[in-house]
C-alpha cells in the first residue's frame, strides 16, 4: 500500500477546518428529515420514505432500524453509508459488549462506540468520512430519573449523595445525535436533515418535559406532515418507538427474567391508525 | 453465603507450598466497588487476576460512570476465564453482592474455565471445598440476619479448615448489606 | 469468541509436567433428551376448503411439534457442584439446545452461536434457520478437533419446518426423530425404544420426555435433581424449568443457628455507605465544554 493513498484524504486547511467533514455536513443536509423526540416513557423516531419515482417498492425500504431488542437508528444522509454503520453498530454491540457481558449495551455505550467508528473515518488512511448523521434511540435499565431524585430527597445523611462516585446508572429514555466527525448529543427532541432548523423551531414550540409516548408520536407527525413533500400515508413514513417491552415479541414463555423488545417499528397500518386521528 | 438481605463471603489467610507454610497473611477476597471477588487456587494467578479485574472493574466504571453490579461482574468473569479455555488461570472464583438495583444477595461461583454455578445457597471453593460442602449443606438454612449468617460462614469455614491440612492460619468474613459492610478477622488456628 | 488465549499454555504445561494437578472443569455429566412427535392431530380434512388448492391432498393441519429436555446435575469429579443448573440453551426464540459435556463449552458454544445467529437473523431479515444452527456448531466445533467438549440436541421451528439433530464434539451431526445424549442417555434411550411413537400429544410428549430424563436421573450417577423441559411449537417456545422435581431436600427438623459470639473475632471493621466521605472525596469538576470540542 505505500505506493497508494496511504494518507487521511481529510486533512486540516489552513483556517483550521476540516473541509471533508463539512462536506459530508453537506451531504446530510441535503439528506430527507428524520426526528426523535423523547417522552416521559418512551421514544419516537420518525423519517418519510422519499422515492424518486412511482414506479419504486416502496415496502422494502427500511430507514429505521433496530440495534439490539432496546435501541434503534435513523438516519439523514447517504443510504449506503447508513446501512454499513448499522452493521457496525449491531456487531459492536455483540463482540464489545453482549459476548462479555451477557448484556446488551446501554444507549451511550453504542452510541460511543458507533461514534468511535465515524471519527476513525476522519482521520484513517484512504476512506472518506460516512455521509451520514445518524438519531439513536433507547432504553436503558438502571435507575429511572424521577425515581432517583425521590431517592436523594430521602437521603438526609451529612454526606451529600453523589451520583458520581456512585456507581447507580440511570435508566429510562434515552436520544442521541451523532455526526461525521464523530461527535455526539444528547437531545430531548431533535430533528437532522433537509430541514432540520425548521423542523427543530416546530419541536421547540411542542415541546414539554411531560410528555407520554403517544403525545410523542402525534408531534412527530405533526412535524413530518409540516416538511414533507408528498402525501402522508402508512407507506411513506417511517416511526420507531422505544416503548413498554413488548412482550408478545418476545416468542419465548417461561424464562426468568425475559422482557420482550423495547423498540419496534410501527407497521404501516398502525402509522395509518395515528394518521386518521391526527 | 446468602442471608436475609445480606451476602457474606469468607477466605482463610493461609499461602503455601504443599506442605510448607509461607505467611498467615495471605487474603483472597478483593473488593470492587460494591461486588466482592474470592480467589483460591495457585498464588500467582490469584494476585494475576485479583489485579486484572481490579483493571477491568476499574475501566467499567470509568467507562460507565457507575460500578459493576454482580451478575454483570459474574459474565466478566466467565467470560474473561473462557478466553483462556486451553491455557485457564488455576483459580476458581466466588462472586458475591447486591444487586444495586434491587438489592437482593446475588452469589455465583466459577470452575477455572469460566463455567458458572448460580446458586441460592452457598458456593465453596478451594483446597477444602469437599468438607465446605458437606459442613454448609448441614449448616446453612434461608433467611439468616447479618449476625446469624457471620456465625454460620464463620463456623462453616473454620471447622472445613480445621480438618484440611492445606488450608486454615486465620480467616477474613465480610457481612455484605445494602448500607454497610462488615470485615471480621477472625481467630483461627496456627498450625 | 474467534480467538483463544494460549499464553497460558507452556506455563500450565510446564507446571503439569513438574506434577501440579490441572484443574478439573465442571462437566454436566447429563442426560439430555429431545423428539419430534405431530402434536396429535396429523390429517384433518377442512370441511369448507379454504384455498382450492387445499383439499387436493390431505394437509397436516399442523406441523409436527419438537422438544428439548434435561436434568439439572452439574458434577466435578464425583462432587456436584451444582444441583440445579440449566442445561436447556436459548440460541433463538425457537431454537433452542440442550448441552452434555464439559459446562463451560456448551454455555460459550451455544452463547456464540446464538450470538452469530442473531446477527445474521437482523441482517437478512429472516427468521434463523435450525439447519444454520447446526451447521455453525458442527463447523465450530469440528475446527477445534473435539477439544471444545461440547455434545449438544439441537431443536427447533423455522419456516422450513420443525427440526432435531444432535452434534457432537467433533463435529459429527446427526439426524432423527429421537435422540438421547450424555452420561444418562443410555437409561433415556431405553425409554424411547420402547415408548416413542410419532402421534403424541404435546402432553404425551412431555410426559414421555421427562419418563426418559427420570430413567437417567434415577439410573445414572452423572445425572439427577430435577427435569427441565422446553416445548417448540410454530407460534412460541415454553420453557418448562423444574417441571418435575422429584429429589426435593427435605426441611431440618431443627435449626442449626450459633449462638451470636460465637465465634472469636480479632478485629472489625465496619464502612458505611453514608460515611463513604471519609474514604473518597469527590469534587465537582467545572465544565469548560465551550473550550473542548470543535465542531465543524
Amino acid at each position: 500500500m505505500a505506493d497508494r493513498y496511504s494518507f487521511s484524504l481529510t486533512t486540516f486547511s489552513p483556517s483550521g477546518k476540516l473541509v471533508q467533514i463539512e462536506y459530508a455536513l453537506n451531504a446530510v443536509n441535503q439528506g430527507i428529515t428524520a426526528l426523535g423526540i423523547k417522552a416521559t416513557n418512551g421514544i419516537v423516531l420518525a423519517t418519510e420514505k422519499k422515492s424518486s419515482s412511482p414506479l419504486a417498492d416502496q415496502k422494502t425500504v427500511s430507514k429505521i432500524s433496530s440495534i439490539t431488542p432496546n435501541i434503534g437508528m435513523v438516519y439523514s444522509g447517504m443510504g449506503p453509508d447508513y446501512r454499513v454503520l448499522v452493521d457496525r453498530a449491531r456487531k459492536v454491540s455483540h463482540t464489545g459488549y453482549k459476548r462479555i457481558y451477557n448484556e446488551y449495551p446501554p444507549t451511550r455505550i453504542l452510541v460511543q462506540d458507533v461514534a468511535k467508528v465515524m471519527q476513525e473515518a476522519t482521520q484513517s488512511a484512504g476512506v472518506r468520512p460516512y455521509g451520514v448523521s445518524l438519531l439513536v434511540a433507547g432504553w436503558d435499565e438502571g435507575i429511572e430519573p424521577d425515581v432517583e431524585g425521590e431517592v436523594q430527597d430521602t437521603e438526609e445523611s451529612g454526606t451529600k449523595k453523589s451520583s458520581k462516585t456512585g456507581g447507580i446508572h440511570k435508566g429510562g429514555p434515552m436520544l442521541y445525535q451523532v455526526d461525521p466527525s464523530g461527535s455526539y448529543y444528547p437531545w430531548k427532541a431533535t430533528a437532522i436533515g433537509k430541514s432540520a432548523t425548521k423542523a427543530k423551531t416546530f419541536l421547540e414550540k411542542r415541546y414539554s418535559e411531560e410528555l407520554e409516548l403517544e403525545d410523542a408520536i402525534h408531534i412527530a407527525l405533526l412535524t413530518l406532515k409540516d416538511n414533507i413533500e408528498g402525501e402522508m400515508n402508512g407507506d411513506s413514513i417511517e416511526i420507531g418507538i422505544v416503548g413498554a417491552p413488548a412482550d408478545h415479541l418476545l416468542g419465548i414463555e417461561g424464562v426468568e427474567g425475559a422482557q420482550g423488545p423495547r423498540f419496534r417499528k410501527l407497521t404501516p397500518q398502525e402509522i395509518e391508525d395515528y394518521l386518521t386521528s391526527l | 453465603m446468602v442471608g436475609k438481605d445480606c451476602v457474606a463471603i469468607a477466605c482463610d489467610l493461609r499461602l503455601g507450598m504443599q506442605a510448607l507454610t509461607i505467611s498467615n497473611n495471605f487474603p483472597k477476597v478483593f473488593q470492587y466497588g460494591d461486588v466482592f471477588l474470592g480467589l483460591t487456587g495457585l498464588a500467582t494467578d490469584v494476585n494475576t487476576v485479583s489485579d486484572l479485574f481490579r483493571y477491568k472493574t476499574n475501566m467499567y466504571r470509568l467507562r460507565e460512570e457507575r460500578s459493576i453490579a454482580p451478575r454483570t461482574m459474574a459474565n466478566l468473569v466467565s467470560s474473561s476465564l473462557y478466553e483462556r479455555r486451553f491455557g485457564p488461570y488455576f483459580v476458581s472464583p466466588v462472586v458475591a453482592g447486591l444487586d444495586p438495583k434491587t438489592s437482593k444477595p446475588f452469589i455465583c461461583g466459577f470452575d477455572s474455565i469460566g463455567c458458572i454455578d448460580f446458586a441460592k445457597d452457598f458456593i465453596v471453593s478451594g483446597t477444602a471445598s469437599d468438607q465446605l460442602f458437606g459442613i454448609c449443606e448441614g449448616l446453612w438454612e434461608a433467611d439468616l440476619e447479618p449476625d446469624d449468617l457471620f456465625e454460620t460462614i464463620s463456623q462453616a469455614l473454620l471447622n472445613a479448615t480445621d480438618r484440611d491440612a492445606l488450608s486454615g492460619w486465620g480467616a477474613h468474613v465480610y457481612i455484605i448489606e445494602k448500607d454497610k459492610v462488615t470485615k471480621r478477622l477472625l481467630k483461627g488456628r496456627q498450625d | 469468541m474467534p480467538g483463544f488465549d494460549f499464553s497460558n499454555y507452556n506455563r500450565n504445561a510446564a507446571l503439569h509436567a513438574q506434577g501440579m494437578p490441572l484443574p478439573k472443569a465442571t462437566s454436566t455429566g447429563t442426560t439430555i433428551v429431545g423428539c419430534i412427535f405431530d402434536g396429535g392431530v396429523v390429517v384433518r380434512f377442512s370441511a369448507i376448503p379454504l384455498r382450492p388448492s387445499m383439499n387436493l391432498f390431505p394437509h397436516p393441519i399442523k406441523p409436527p411439534l419438537s422438544m428439548i429436555a434435561a436434568d439439572t446435575r452439574a458434577t466435578s469429579g464425583p462432587i456436584v457442584a451444582d444441583k440445579n443448573c440449566e442445561k436447556l440453551h436459548y440460541i433463538a426464540p425457537q431454537i433452542w439446545c440442550a448441552g452434555a459435556g464439559t459446562a463451560a463449552d456448551t454455555e460459550f458454544t451455544t452463547a456464540l452461536i446464538s450470538s452469530q445467529l442473531e446477527l445474521h437473523a437482523m441482517s437478512t431479515g429472516r427468521k434463523p434457520r435450525v439447519v444454520t444452527c447446526m451447521t455453525m456448531l458442527k463447523q465450530h466445533l469440528f475446527r477445534y478437533q473435539g477439544h471444545i467438549g461440547a455434545y449438544l440436541v439441537v431443536a427447533g421451528v423455522d419456516p422450513t419446518g420443525t427440526h432435531l439433530f444432535t452434534v457432537h464434539a467433533h463435529g459429527s451431526t446427526d439426524k432423527l426423530p429421537y435422540v438421547t445424549m450424555g452420561s444418562g442417555s443410555l437409561a433415556a434411550m431405553s425409554v424411547f425404544e420402547s415408548k416413542w411413537k410419532a402421534e403424541l400429544t404435546q402432553e404425551e410428549a412431555v410426559e414421555l420426555a421427562s419418563e426418559a430424563i427420570l430413567a437417567g436421573i434415577w439410573n445414572d450417577l452423572g445425572s439427577g435433581s430435577n427435569v427441565d423441559v422446553a416445548v417448540i411449537t410454530p407460534e412460541k417456545t415454553t420453557l418448562k424449568r423444574n417441571l418435575i422435581k422429584p429429589n426435593e431436600k427435605v426441611p431440618k427438623q431443627q435449626s442449626y443457628k450459633f449462638a451470636r459470639g460465637t465465634t472469636a473475632v480479632l478485629n472489625e471493621k465496619i464502612i458505611k455507605k453514608s460515611e463513604i466521605g471519609r474514604y473518597v472525596s469527590v469534587q465537582e469538576v467545572p465544565l469548560e465544554s465551550d473550550k473542548m470540542e470543535v465542531d465543524s
